[in-house]
C-alpha cells in the first residue's frame, strides 16, 4: 500500500493549495474512542411518507426555487425545482440545507422583551402586539421618530413596511440594508435612462464579469450557474466565454476561461481602459455623449491601465480581441461582495454595454420596469434611503427617531464600519426585530419578534436583482404548523396598522401577495406551486454616462495601504444569515481554522507588508480594526489583501459566534464624487504583525 | 496492489464530474450531509474529526499571481472496481458484491478498525470519533434515507444507496426493469442539487446512459489511474493541469492519450 498512498499524497501536496482534506492519523489508536455500537443515544431515522412540496426559500439574496422533501410531514432536505427556470433543478448550497434551519439553535422561540443589558424575557404575542402598538400610537404623525430598516430585497413585504410607515407621518423613514440593485438603478439613472438593469447571461456568448460574482454570490446565482452549464457542455465545446476581472480567484472565476486580477480600487479604471482599448480598436456608438466618453477614456492608456491593475497591457489586448470576436458579448459590472460600489463603478461597467450596442439585445443589457405596486401608498423601491447613512445620521444627532422596526436584516453586524453602527443603533430608544434568528440587532433590540422560516409563511421575490426579464415567484408554507411560536412580521404590521387606525386594505401577507401577484398579471397558485411569472425586458436609450464619469475620482495612492477585497461565499452566509449548520463544512481551513479567520494576499503584497504564511496580524481601517492570519494565496490581485465575510459574529449559536472577525468593522465609508452615494467598495486598510 | 481482480458487474453505476463547472459552491457537500444524517460539528475546522462523504478539494496550479488557476474537485467515494479498502477489512463490514458496484459500509459489522481508512488512497472513508450530536430539535430534520452512525464506526459515501434502492422498487411498481434503469432514474443527493450540472450520474455499462461516452471522452481520466483500483468516478478537464495532477502517475498530460494500468 506504501506506492499508492505516497501516490495520494503526491497528488495533495502537489496540487492541494488550502484543503478540506482529512489526514488519516494511523498511529496511537485512541482507546478512549473505543467504539461500541450500544453507548450513548444514537437519534432513530423518522418513518412517514415522503413528499416534495414546492417553496420560495428565501435564505440566500435572490431566493431559491426549491422542493422541500418532507418525511410524515417534517421538511428534512431541499432539491431544486426543475421546473421553475431560476432553479433549473439547482439549489444554492444556503438553501440545500434550509431543513436543518428550522432547528437552528439561533432560532428566536417566542415574542421576547428586553429586561436588561443582554437580558430578555419570554411574552405572549397578546403582549408584544400591544407593546408595539403602544409605541407607534405615541410618536404617530411625528416625521422622523419612525423609521424601518429593512434586509429584504425582492419582497412585497417591503411595500407594506413603507406604507405603514408613511401611514404613521414618516415616509421618509424608510431604510434598505446595501445592495446593487440600489446603486445600479441610480446608475442606470446617471445614464439617462430608467429602470433596474437585467443581465442576460443565458443569451450572451462572451460574459465579462467586472467584480460581480455572478457564479457564487452575485444575483440569481443559481440561473446564473444554470447559464453558464448550459453553454458548458460536458464532453463538448463551450459555446460561450465567461471572463472574471476581480480582486480575487474566486468561486466564479475556477471555472471561467480568463482571469484578470483587478484590484478593487480600480474597478473603474479597468472599465474606462477597456473603452478606450475598445474605442481603438474601431468601436464606435450613437450615443449623443460619445464624443465626451471617448476623450475621458482616452486618458485610461495602456500604460495607465497597467499602473491602476497590476496587470500587463497585454491582458486588455486579448480581452478587446475576445470581445470582438464575439458575436453577443455582454458586461456585468458590480462589487466583488455584491454591495458598496457606487453608482459610478455600475455606470463604467455598463456604459461598455451601450459602446458595444449590447443594451435591450438578446445576450445583452436590459432594463426591467418598476413593477407595479401592490400598496399605492409605498415608496418606491429604487426610492428607499440607505440604512448606512441613515445611522450614521443618527450617530451624529442629525436624525433622532424613538422607534426603529428592523425587518430581517442585521444592521449591527452587517453595514460598514458595523461598530458605529451598533453604536448608532443605542441612540434609538425602541427597537423592534422582526428576526428568524437572533441575530446581533436582535440582542440590541428592546422587543424581538419571531419571523417565521421561509418553509413556514407566504412569501413573494419580485426581480430579484440581474434577471434578465421580470421575474416573479411567490411560495406558501410547505409544513402544516411553524416549529415555533412564530407569527409572519407583515401580519403583524398589518394589525398593528389597524389598530392605529391606518387601514391598508389587507389584512395577512398572503393576501397582499395575491393582491401584487394580480397587479403583476400573473396566477398566484400557479406561482406557489412552484411556477415563475416572467415579462419582457426593454432596451433603452442609454448614454454612455460621460458626464457622470468625468467626476469620477482618481484612485489615490497610498504607500501604507493595500486594497480590501472582501469576499462573499454563499455557503459562508449572507448580510442577514450566519453560516448554516448544514454549510459548516464547506468552510476550508485555510479560511477559517478554530477561532482565527484568515486574510489572503499574494506572496509579493506578503513580502511587501513583512509578513508570511501563518502569521497573526491586525488590519486597521474604517472606524475599527480586525485579527487574522495571513494566508498566502496567489489568487489575489496585486496589492490587495482579501477576506471572507460573514464572520465574527457576537450572537447567533455554538457553530458560529466568536469565530473569526467581521470585515464589516473595517470598510472606509466616503461619499461618492458627484452622486451622494455613500461608497466603501475600494476600501483600503494597513496591515501589521501582531 | 492487492492483487484481487477487478470485480465486474453488468450494471456499473458511476460519476463522471466536470472540473471545468464546478465552482466549488459546496452544495453538494450540504446535501449530502443533510441526506446523510451527518450532524454538524461545533468546529468544523477540525478537519481530522469532521465527516465530509462528498468532499470539495481546491487544486492550484501553483503559479504566481497573474497566472495562478485553481480548480475545485469534489472527491466522493470512488467505488473501486478494485478496492483497497474491501480486502483489509478483517470482519467483512465492508465489500463489492452488489450488482451496481458499490462499495458498502455495514455499520453494525464495523469495529472500528480503521485498516480500510489507511488503505484508502483516496482518503474517501471517515471515523466517527463522537457520536452524533445534534442540537436540540435538528433530529426532526433527520433524513429518513440513512441511518445514524455511532462513535467507532467508519463511514463512507455508498451513492446514496437507498436511492438505488428505491428506483429499483419505483421501476418494480411501475413495471419496468430494476436491472435497468433509465438514466436519472437512480440520482445520488449531490449529483441531484448542483447548480452547474458538473457531476453526471449513470451506470457506465449502458449506453443509454450519459455516463457511458462521457467517461471515454478524450479529457477524461480518473485519480491515481496508475493504482489499479478502477475507480467508478471519473473526472473531466480540459485543463492539462488539472489531468495531471489528478493523474499524476499516468497522465501523459496529452488529450485522449492511452490510460495505463499496472
Ligand atoms: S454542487 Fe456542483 S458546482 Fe457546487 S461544489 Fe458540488 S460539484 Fe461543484
Ligand atoms: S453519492 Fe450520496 S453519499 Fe456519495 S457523495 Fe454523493 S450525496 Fe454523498
Amino acid at each position: 500500500m506504501g506506492l499508492d498512498r505516497r501516490g495520494f499524497v503526491k497528488f495533495v501536496v502537489g496540487g492541494v493549495a488550502g484543503t478540506l482534506f482529512t489526514p488519516v492519523i494511523w498511529k496511537g489508536l485512541d482507546d478512549a474512542a473505543i467504539w461500541s455500537q450500544n453507548w450513548g443515544w444514537i437519534p432513530r431515522v423518522p418513518k412517514g411518507e415522503v413528499k416534495a412540496t414546492p417553496a420560495l426559500s428565501k435564505l440566500c439574496p435572490s431566493g431559491c426555487a426549491v422542493k422541500v422533501k418532507t418525511v410524515g410531514g417534517l421538511p428534512f432536505a431541499a432539491i431544486g425545482n426543475a421546473d421553475n427556470p431560476m432553479s433549473k433543478g439547482g439549489v444554492c448550497p444556503i438553501c440545500a440545507g434550509g431543513a436543518q434551519l428550522l432547528y437552528s439553535p439561533a432560532r428566536v422561540k417566542s415574542p421576547m422583551k428586553k429586561v436588561g443589558e443582554g437580558k430578555f424575557e419570554a411574552i405572549k404575542w397578546e403582549d408584544a402586539e400591544a407593546m408595539l402598538v403602544e409605541k407607534l400610537t405615541s410618536f404617530k404623525g411625528q416625521d422622523g421618530k419612525i423609521a424601518a430598516i429593512s434586509g429584504d430585497e425582492t419582497g412585497t413585504a417591503n411595500e407594506v413596511v413603507s406604507a405603514l410607515l408613511s401611514g404613521l407621518g414618516n415616509a421618509s423613514g424608510f431604510c434598505v440594508m446595501p445592495g446593487e440593485m440600489y446603486t445600479a438603478t441610480k446608475g442606470v439613472k446617471l445614464m439617462g435612462g430608467n429602470g433596474q438593469p437585467g443581465f442576460d447571461i443565458a443569451g450572451a456568448d462572451l460574459v465579462l464579469m467586472i467584480g460581480a460574482d455572478a457564479l457564487d454570490s452575485w444575483g440569481p446565482s443559481v440561473a446564473n450557474q444554470k447559464a453558464f452549464a448550459a453553454s458548458h457542455p460536458t464532453g463538448a465545446a463551450a459555446t460561450a466565454q465567461f471572463i472574471y476581472a476581480g480582486p480575487v480567484l474566486n468561486n466564479t472565476s475556477s471555472v471561467c476561461d480568463k482571469f484578470l486580477a483587478v484590484p478593487p480600487t480600480a474597478t473603474a479604471a479597468f472599465s474606462l481602459a477597456l473603452a478606450n482599448a475598445l474605442i481603438n480598436a474601431g468601436a464606435v456608438c450613437s450615443a449623443s455623449d460619445f464624443g465626451d466618453y471617448k476623450a475621458l477614456a482616452a486618458k485610461y492608456t495602456p500604460e495607465a491601465f497597467e499602473k491602476a491593475t497590476g496587470l500587463k497591457a497585454e491582458a486588455l489586448k486579448d480581452l478587446v480581441a475576445r470581445i470582438k470576436a464575439a458575436k453577443a458579448p455582454l458586461v456585468i459590472a458590480g462589487a466583488s461582495f455584491g454591495q458598496g460600489a457606487g453608482a459610478l463603478d455600475f455606470v463604467a461597467g455598463a456604459s461598455l454595454n451601450v459602446l458595444l450596442g449590447r443594451v435591450g439585445q438578446s445576450g445583452g443589457m436590459t432594463l426591467l420596469p418598476a413593477a407595479p405596486k401592490a400598496l399605492a401608498a409605498a415608496t418606491d423601491r429604487a426610492e428607499a434611503k440607505d440604512a448606512g447613512s441613515f445611522l450614521a445620521q443618527v450617530a451624529t444627532g442629525k436624525a433622532s427617531p424613538a422607534v426603529l422596526l428592523v425587518y430581517e436584516a442585521n444592521p449591527a453586524f452587517a453595514l460598514p464600519q458595523a461598530d458605529a453602527m451598533a453604536k448608532a443603533l443605542g441612540n434609538i430608544a425602541f427597537k423592534v426585530s422582526f428576526s428568524t434568528y437572533m441575530d446581533e440587532t436582535a440582542t440590541l433590540a428592546d422587543l424581538i419578534l419571531p419571523a417565521p422560516h421561509p418553509y413556514e409563511r407566504f412569501d413573494d421575490a419580485m426581480n430579484p436583482y440581474g434577471v434578465a426579464k421580470p421575474t416573479y415567484l411567490a411560495g406558501k408554507p410547505a409544513m402544516a404548523k411553524p416549529v415555533m411560536d412564530v407569527k409572519d412580521p407583515v401580519d403583524v404590521l398589518l394589525a398593528a396598522g389597524s389598530k392605529l387606525g391606518l387601514s391598508l386594505g389587507f389584512e395577512t401577507y398572503a393576501d397582499v401577495i395575491k393582491a401584487k401577484a394580480q397587479a403583476v398579471g400573473a396566477d398566484f397558485d400557479t406561482l406557489a406551486s412552484g411556477g415563475a411569472w416572467t415579462g419582457e425586458g426593454k432596451g433603452g436609450g442609454l448614454s454612455l454616462g460621460a458626464a457622470a464619469l468625468a467626476k469620477a475620482p482618481v484612485a489615490k495612492a497610498d504607500d501604507k495601504a493595500v486594497a480590501l477585497a472582501p469576499v462573499t461565499k454563499l455557503a459562508c452566509g449572507t448580510a442577514d444569515l450566519a453560516t448554516p449548520p448544514a454549510n459548516l463544512l464547506t468552510i476550508r481551513d485555510t479560511e477559517l481554522k478554530g477561532k482565527d479567520l484568515f486574510v489572503q494576499m499574494n506572496a509579493a503584497t506578503a513580502k511587501k507588508l513583512g509578513v508570511t504564511d501563518g502569521n497573526k496580524v491586525k488590519l486597521t481601517g474604517g472606524s475599527g480594526e480586525v485579527r487574522a492570519r495571513v494566508h498566502v494565496n496567489e489568487g489575489v490581485a496585486a496589492d490587495t489583501v482579501a477576506m471572507l465575510l460573514g464572520f465574527g459574529h457576537s450572537a447567533w449559536d455554538q457553530y458560529t459566534k466568536g469565530k473569526g472577525d467581521n470585515v464589516y468593522k473595517i470598510l472606509t465609508v466616503s461619499d461618492e464624487a458627484g452622486t451622494g452615494l455613500k461608497v466603501w467598495a475600494g476600501s483600503t486598510v494597513t496591515v501589521a504583525k501582531i | 496492489m492487492s492483487g484481487h481482480a477487478v470485480k465486474e458487474f453488468k450494471v456499473t453505476w458511476g460519476m463522471v464530474i466536470d472540473l471545468d463547472k464546478c465552482t466549488g459552491c459546496g452544495a453538494c457537500m450540504t446535501a449530502c450531509q443533510v441526506e446523510n444524517n451527518i450532524a454538524p460539528m461545533a468546529d468544523a475546522s477540525n478537519k481530522m474529526r469532521t465527516l465530509s462523504w462528498m468532499l470539495v478539494f481546491e487544486l492550484s496550479n501553483k503559479k504566481a499571481a497573474p497566472d495562478a488557476e485553481i480548480a475545485y474537485l469534489p472527491r466522493p467515494c470512488m467505488q473501486c472496481g478494485n478496492p483497497a479498502c474491501v480486502p483489509v477489512c478483517p470482519v467483512v463490514a465492508t465489500d463489492k458484491n452488489e450488482e451496481g458496484g458499490i462499495v458498502s459500509q455495514i455499520y453494525p459489522r464495523c469495529i472500528g478498525c480503521r485498516y480500510c481508512m489507511a488503505a484508502c488512497p483516496y482518503h474517501a472513508r471517515y471515523f466517527n470519533w463522537e457520536d452524533p450530536i445534534f442540537p436540540k430539535g435538528m433530529e426532526k430534520a433527520l433524513s429518513p434515507n440513512t441511518s445514524a452512525r455511532p462513535r467507532g464506526v467508519v463511514e463512507k459515501c455508498n451513492f446514496c444507496h437507498t436511492r438505488f434502492m428505491k428506483a429499483k422498487d419505483k421501476a418494480r411498481q411501475e413495471g419496468g426493469n430494476p436491472e435497468a434503469l433509465a438514466d436519472g432514474a437512480y440520482m445520488p443527493a449531490c449529483a441531484e442539487v448542483c447548480p452547474t450540472g458538473a457531476i453526471t450520474f449513470g451506470d457506465l455499462k449502458n449506453p443509454e446512459h450519459k455516463v457511458h461516452e462521457l467517461a471515454k471522452g478524450e479529457n477524461a481520466f480518473r485519480l491515481l489511474e496508475k493504482l489499479g483500483l478502477h475507480p467508478q468516478v471519473y473526472y473531466v478537464s480540459k485543463r492539462e493541469w488539472v489531468r495531471k495532477l489528478g493523474d499524476n502517475y499516468a497522465a501523459t498530460g496529452h488529450a485522449g492519450a492511452e490510460k495505463k494500468h499496472s
